[in-house]
């Protein structure tokens, strides 16, 4: 899984994550005065699939469970997007990841376009086959419409290499063949790629170190708070340390109690000690956090700690306008791990603060870049060694974080808006060429 | 700990960056580095560009790995275990091939590969080597790489490779065992890496510079009229690792570049000479062996310098008729690599700029110091660079060795070019190459036993004299015996011998000449044909405690007493007992 879960956030009232990525893409059209045409294509997925899933359950019953693949554009490329198992996923978040992901390929410059898919369960009540079963039929459901030349999946939320591996072994069996490139996030020997597990959340400290230089900041000694303590958290984490920073705290969603709560140490988190109390959900044990002299908090806390960067590394809808003016005065760096965990109101308070921020689908952009070079090396069935696959992400994510930065001071934009601006250009410009607006 | 970085930041533009000296990472930078930062300050600082015109003086672009890559390298990888062990230095360096590079670095890595396109050197630099203020010479992996395939992936596992090489290596056996001689823990010793563009040219499938060369403000051995203060400066045709390896090269005094060379005939230097010199290998990849330090290189001839038309500066042609050297490429005939264009015919003015960039860094470090230096000299684009600068260890305290002393009763050995200063009185044991079992085919199997009696001696931590014939440490097996320093770090008298079958002009200044002078050993060279034997019955009358078919341990009753005097450079080892 690329996130953690930490709260079902999309439901929160009145927010729509579809309507807020059309907002973004608005604004981003009006700048690149796109014609009326190639806003009414890409305002929209091209086509959106919804599914029912009948599997029997471990008592015996049977439950239809309700799944979906949208695929937002594909002009630069065959769809690319995770899949998520969440109880409160929508077709709305559902589509404003796809348009996300179609941005998120398209600024790193790699030949894929958007797409997203999910199911409405929650793995933490399900038993292990239920969770095949599910895989087996979003497949069966959805098996014509995908594929390595058309629409690629992967892991996303709650979602990880077992699930994929599930989901490609049926695959391969209604279509009676060899598909090692359909489907990515696999296990390592079995169709992965070394360097897939930590690329997202090393490609959002690839983005940050590149942001410290530019601040002028050592990253030896910075202090960061993250959100969340999923994938993209424990990797970026681990590489921020590496790099001498420290992590003050982190937060998590407590399955249990159905609330996130924020851990903090004031010397520094221990990442190792803290896997060692963590489920495979990225749920930190409460108590035993307590035991190792961890501060507990409630869950917005890791928002208002005194520290140089923060790290959204959850869900989306996070940063919003009742609790951006927390963010400590400190605060010079936002790096966007998750997928759209600032509103609109809040990226304004941001930017009238002068916080340098490295947008969700530049910064958490490792992932896919990965997943692309792994089905890269599926498709010629050769694999590469971890350094080739870390020296080539690195480069990716520099390149695209120097691109967006420079077209951001050139033309005094925002970050997020000049990471709009590059992508949404591209992607037109690809529908312009292929004669379709 | 975390230093501040001592050079700009890594730009991965590389050649096109505005700094040519940069560095990856936190930490130190090692010895060599140091050295080199050191010496690209001055050059900017007190070498004007019109000082020397038509030839660029420089340092060649570099980049450093600070050590704090090598720690992140080495405790990511959980690497401490195996590199401690006793494992073979092939095992080592397979266990570091496996490892990942630390995340953070890669991406500069990987840019950097994607920049450039042409031969790199991936040169160690010790943190050690600094600390001690003495030289590790020749002791680390050094690697070039030929950086020309068309798939930067290939060139970037290539580069990878190399670097891991030379990480590797601050664990291999010689380096152990050197360390070992320091008195000081391996386990303190940490690695940064030079990666560094190579000085030279393209010719065909072979890239190197049309010299390479070490000079030195002070000289180990003299000829002619000559002070050791005059200094000694050692040039050969391509890659430095002639020089490096103890083989043949062209020596003389930059206090006296015309002096007539120590050859009895035109005919004698010709075949005195260089004759065979270093390349990268630009062509066909070479059999697969990341663990190799040659794996790249090609060890070329005379003619194909010819082809290259690279003996033009360095060559001059001998007419058999008048057993005369012509200098230069002008004439017809056999080429003998005496430097006369450049040294006598000055075409470029090389003695002048090495005295002076040799003033420069001697006023610098307040030490008599050694450069190695490569250049091209293609018109227009003529370019000297500036490799290395190290100080020189020399002994203090000089004692008396009277031409006298050098013959009469209870004289071992003595000689009259003996390198190093000052006296030892704890010498009890001799490992020495049995004469009537010597013959040049054999020098191979005599270093495997010469190293396997120096581990005993080392472990026992009794110093020894070694006795043997030609060249020790030279990598021409038919020039000498082709040890690493670190299979006799435990003599601290060396006795170099020449006889018929092995009539060698006797190392004329090497890495390895620099560990004995860091370390004080005694060297003692003894001609055959100069009047002053070895007495060899004597010592095959010594109690044997050791021998194998080619070397012999004697201990004695009594020790040694081994006199080197730094001024005269004669030097004499005598025996108490009968």
């Amino acid at each position: 899984m690329t996130t953690t879960a930490v709260k079902g956030s999309s439901q929160k009232k009145g927010f729509n994550p579809f309507e807020m990525a059309q907002t973004q893409f608005d604004k981003v059209a009006d700048i690149l005065n796109l014609d009326s045409s190639a806003r009414e294509l890409l305002r929209q997925p091209l086509r959106e699939y919804h599914f029912g899933i009948p599997v029997r359950m471990d008592d015996g019953t049977t439950k239809v469970f309700r799944g979906f693949r949208v695929q937002h554009n594909d002009s630069r490329g065959p769809c690319k997007g995770g899949i998520r198992f969440h109880p409160h996923e929508t077709i709305d978040t559902v589509k404003a990841l796809a348009m996300w992901m179609t941005w998120k390929c398209s600024v790193v410059d790699i030949p894929l376009g958007g797409g997203k898919g999910g199911v409405i369960c929650d793995p933490h009540n399900l038993s292990q086959r239920e969770q095949e079963q599910i895989c087996r039929g979003w497949i069966r459901q959805i098996a014509r419409n995908v594929g390595p030349v058309a629409d690629v999946p992967a892991p996303d939320v709650m979602t990880n290499s077992q699930h994929m591996l599930w989901m490609l072994d049926e695959y391969e069996h209604i279509h009676g063949g060899k598909y090692p490139g359909f489907i990515t996030g696999k296990p390592v020997g079995m169709g992965g790629s070394l360097g897939r597990t930590e690329a997202t959340g090393y490609g959002v400290v690839y983005a940050i170190r590149e942001s410290l230089k530019e601040l002028g900041i050592k990253p030896a000694g910075v202090l960061a708070s993250v959100q969340g303590f999923g994938n993209v958290a424990q990797y970026a984490i681990q590489l921020l340390q590496q790099m001498g920073g420290k992590v003050l705290c982190v937060s998590c969603w407590d399955q249990k109690e159905q609330q996130s709560f924020t851990l903090r140490k004031k010397t520094g988190v221990d990442l190792q000690a803290l896997l060692g109390i963590t489920d495979r959900f990225g749920g930190i044990d409460k108590a035993k956090a307590k035991d190792l002299g961890y501060e507990i908090l409630p869950g917005d806390a890791w928002l208002e700690q005194e520290v140089d960067i923060l790290i959204p590394a959850a869900m989306e809808n996070q940063v919003t306008a009742e609790n951006v003016e927390k963010i400590h005065k400190r605060v010079k760096l936002v790096a966007e791990g998750a997928n759209g965990p600032t509103t609109p109101e809040a990226d304004r308070v941001i930017k009238a603060r002068g916080i340098h921020l490295v947008p969700d689908f530049l910064a958490n952009a490792g992932g896919v870049t990965c997943s692309y070079f792994e089905q890269v090396q599926c498709n010629m069935n050769y694999f590469w060694e971890k350094d080739e696959v870390l020296g080539k992400l690195d480069l990716k994510m520099t390149s695209a974080y120097h691109a967006v930065s420079e077209l951001a001071k050139k033309q005094k934009l925002f970050m997020r808006d000049a990471a709009y601006v590059i992508s949404v250009r591209r992607v037109a410009q690809a529908c312009k060429d292929r004669g379709w607006v | 700990m975390r230093a501040a970085p001592l050079a700009p930041a890594f730009d991965r533009r590389f050649l096109d960056g505005v700094e040519r000296f940069t560095c990856v990472g936190t930490g130190g930078i090692g010895g060599k580095a140091s050295g080199l930062l050191g010496a690209h300050k001055l050059l900017k600082k007190s070498l004007g560009p019109s000082e020397f015109p038509g030839l660029r003086v420089e340092i060649p672009t570099l980049t450093v790995l600070a050590t704090g890559v090598f720690d992140a390298f080495m405790e990511r990888n959980a690497l401490r275990k195996i590199a401690l062990s006793d494992l073979s230095d092939e095992l080592i360096a397979e266990a570091f091939q496996k490892a990942s590079f630390p995340a953070e670095f890669i991406g500069d890595l990987r840019a950097l590969i994607e920049a450039v396109h042409q031969p790199l050197a991936v040169r160690s630099s010790s943190l050690l080597e600094d600390a001690l203020s003495h030289p590790f010479a020749g002791v680390y992996a050094t690697k070039m790489i030929p950086n020309n395939q068309p798939d930067a992936d290939t060139r970037f596992k290539r580069l990878m490779e190399a670097v891991k090489f030379v990480y590797a290596s601050t664990f291999f056996r010689e380096a152990k065992d050197y360390i070992r001689a320091t008195e000081r823990r391996i386990e303190e010793e940490k690695m940064a890496v030079i990666l560094q563009e190579v000085v030279g040219t393209r010719h065909d499938e072979r890239f190197y510079p049309d010299l390479s060369g070490v000079a030195r403000s002070y000289g180990f051995y003299r000829s002619g009229g000559a002070k050791p203060e005059d200094g000694v400066v050692n040039l050969a045709l391509g890659l430095g690792k002639t020089i490096v390896d103890n083989g043949v090269c062209w020596a003389y005094c930059p206090a006296a570049p015309h002096a007539p060379p120590p050859f009895a005939s035109a005919s004698a230097q010709l075949s005195g000479t260089q004759s065979r010199f270093w390349a990268v290998n630009m062509g066909a990849p070479p059999a697969y062996d990341p663990s190799a330090e040659t794996e790249y290189l090609v060890h070329a001839g005379l003619a194909e310098a010819e082809y290259d038309g690279t003996l033009r500066w360095t060559a001059s042609t001998y007419d058999p008729e008048s057993d005369r050297l012509s200098p230069g490429t002008g004439l017809q005939g056999p080429r003998a690599l005496n430097f006369a264009p450049l040294l006598d015919l000055e075409e470029f003015p090389l003695n002048a700029l090495l005295r002076r960039l040799l003033a420069l860094c001697e006023e610098e470090t307040g030490q008599k110091v050694e450069i190695e230096f490569a250049a091209t000299f293609e018109p227009g684009e003529a370019r000297f660079g500036f490799l290395q600068v190290r100080p020189l260890a020399l002994s203090h305290g000089f004692v008396d060795v009277a031409p006298e002393d050098l013959s009469g009763e209870g004289v071992l050995l003595a000689s009259e070019s003996a390198l190093g200063n000052g006296e030892l009185k704890d010498i009890r044991d001799v490992v020495f190459v049995k004469p009537d079992r010597f013959e040049a085919k054999h020098t191979r199997l005599i270093a495997g036993e010469v190293a396997r009696m120096n581990d005993a001696l080392v472990a026992e931590k009794r110093p020894y004299l070694l006795i043997g014939f030609g060249r020790w440490g030279s990598s021409d097996p038919g020039l000498g015996v082709p040890v690493g320093w670190g299979a006799l770090c435990g003599a601290k008298a060396i006795v170099e011998a020449t006889r018929p079958d092995m009539n060698v002009d006797l190392s004329q200044g090497s890495h390895f000449f620099h560990n004995i002078s860091s370390f004080g050993v005694s060297y003692l060279c003894v001609r055959h044909d100069r009047g002053y034997a070895i007495d060899w019955p004597w010592l095959e009358r010594q109690k044997t405690e050791a021998e194998t078919e080619h070397v012999r341990h004697v201990r004695l009753g009594a020790p040694l007493r081994v006199k080197v005097d730094g001024r005269t450079g004669r030097g004499v080892i005598a025996r108490e007992s009968p």
